[in-house]
């Protein structure tokens, strides 16, 4: 099947970013000029320290960048005589930086954020120190830039796993979704998931802000699981970590027998265990989903029933005192007429 | 695979019921069916994958067909668009 391509942001508005700052996690950025922050973009999910463009060497800078005035950077301005503070900080000024944060309560002389506000470039001010202020902006910069992709499938949370059904349109993917939730499992999102790539080796997704729990079950319409289940049976995101693949029955696949997984697939560059399931009368889907799941978390344990079973196996032939027939499980518990 | 570019001509745009007649006409056919716009990429089989791309009037959308009868497929698609669903323009 074919998978669409990655996209992601280009662009990010400052306004955007200092809300999600303050509401998010807390950051207070306090504007210290009159620029229109509605306009003014970021599009590098990196940050930048301009010591080294304040003190002359700008060659190698990266003035697209955030960036990002601590201790060092505003006590090297101060040091400095007026006029050639002056000059040093309009050097950085021929550049169309798309914002400048003080960190640490740091302030700037009031000429040089009027010189910030003729060029267009808005300065900002938090308490926060340096390195937690550019922990967290870099985290809410790397989940807006993350590359992205659209997935066709239901995402679901099965006992704290996220299972990703996928199968060709019209399989029951929705179905299952649908009765997971019955059985108390989590919806993320039901027919387009969001994938995005949080970090390496991790997969976010989650729905659209459109269609988030509402669900097309075909034959009824349009059904919202958050109303009808309550809030107990939503979630917001998800990380992705096992894909199942309905199809119908192939007689000519060879189906895993003993090995729950052996195939992975790719997606974003990340490579998810995959679950090819069969269709077939009388296969309840649902209690499968929930053994993959719980077959996940015994291995995140350190458990793998088919290590385990292989093992008891070998372990039986090489014994040498193995009996012809096989034996019962237990051998004789007195008395037990039941 | 083949791309086909359609644009979106009733005033409405595509709400429930266009979106409705899309997917039905889509899954007629065994082709697997994407439409993209802006990038972002949906099952053009899916309703609710239809509904969000919220195209508006003039909205210029990619059908990606790839399948045994892609080419039938897509006609069958472009008409619909360019019908524009019935609906007024």
């Amino acid at each position: 099947m074919r998978t669409p391509e990655p996209f992601q942001k280009e662009s990010v508005s400052i306004a955007f970013v200092v809300e999600k700052m303050r509401k998010r996690v807390g950051v207070e950025m306090e504007q210290c000029n009159t620029v229109d922050i509605e306009k003014r973009f970021v599009t590098d999910v990196n940050l930048h320290r301009p010591g080294v463009a304040l003190a002359g060497f700008t060659a190698l800078f990266t003035h697209h960048r955030m960036q990002i005035f601590g201790n060092t950077e505003c006590r090297f301005l101060m040091h400095m005589g007026e006029d050639e503070r002056q000059s040093a900080f309009a050097k950085l000024l021929e550049y169309d930086l798309p914002c400048i944060v003080l960190t640490d309560d740091n302030t700037l002389p009031d000429l040089l954020l009027v010189a910030a506000e003729t060029r267009g470039v808005p300065v900002f001010r938090t308490p926060v120190p340096t390195t937690a202020f550019m922990y967290r902006m870099r985290d809410l910069l790397e989940d807006q830039f993350a590359p992205q992709l659209t997935l066709h499938g239901s995402l679901v949370d099965v006992y704290g796993i996220g299972l990703l059904i996928t199968g060709p349109s019209g399989i029951g993917k929705s179905e299952v979704a649908l009765d997971l939730v019955e059985r108390g499992h989590r919806l993320v999102a039901d027919d387009v998931v969001i994938a995005s790539k949080k970090a390496e080796g991790v997969l976010i997704g989650s729905g659209t802000e459109l269609a988030q729990h509402f669900m097309e079950v075909r034959g009824l319409g349009i059904v919202d699981v958050r109303a009808m289940f309550g809030v107990r049976a939503i979630r917001h995101q998800k990380r992705i970590e096992v894909i199942v693949r309905m199809h119908l029955w192939d007689e000519s696949e060879e189906y895993t027998r003993i090995e729950m997984v052996d195939e992975t697939e790719p997606v974003l560059e990340v490579d998810l265990p995959l679950v090819k399931l069969p269709i077939i009368p009388g296969k309840n889907v649902t209690v499968i989903c929930e053994v993959i799941a719980m077959n996940h978390l015994l291995r995140h344990y350190g458990y793998n029933p088919a290590e385990v079973f292989k093992q008891r196996l070998s372990d039986q032939i090489n014994s040498g005192n193995g009996p012809g027939r096989p034996r019962r499980g237990i051998e004789w518990f007195e008395h037990d007429f039941e | 695979m083949l791309i086909r570019e359609v644009t979106v001509r009733n005033r409405a745009g595509i709400h429930t019921r266009p979106a409705s007649m899309i997917v039905r006409e889509g899954s007629r056919f065994k082709s697997e069916f994407f439409i993209r716009k802006d990038g972002y990429e949906i099952n053009g089989k899916s309703i609710i994958g239809v509904m969000t791309l919220a195209a508006e009037q003039g909205a210029t959308l990619e059908l990606l067909l790839d399948g045994p009868d892609e080419n039938e497929a897509a006609d069958a698609l472009e008409a619909v668009f360019e019908r524009g669903f019935g609906e007024p323009i």
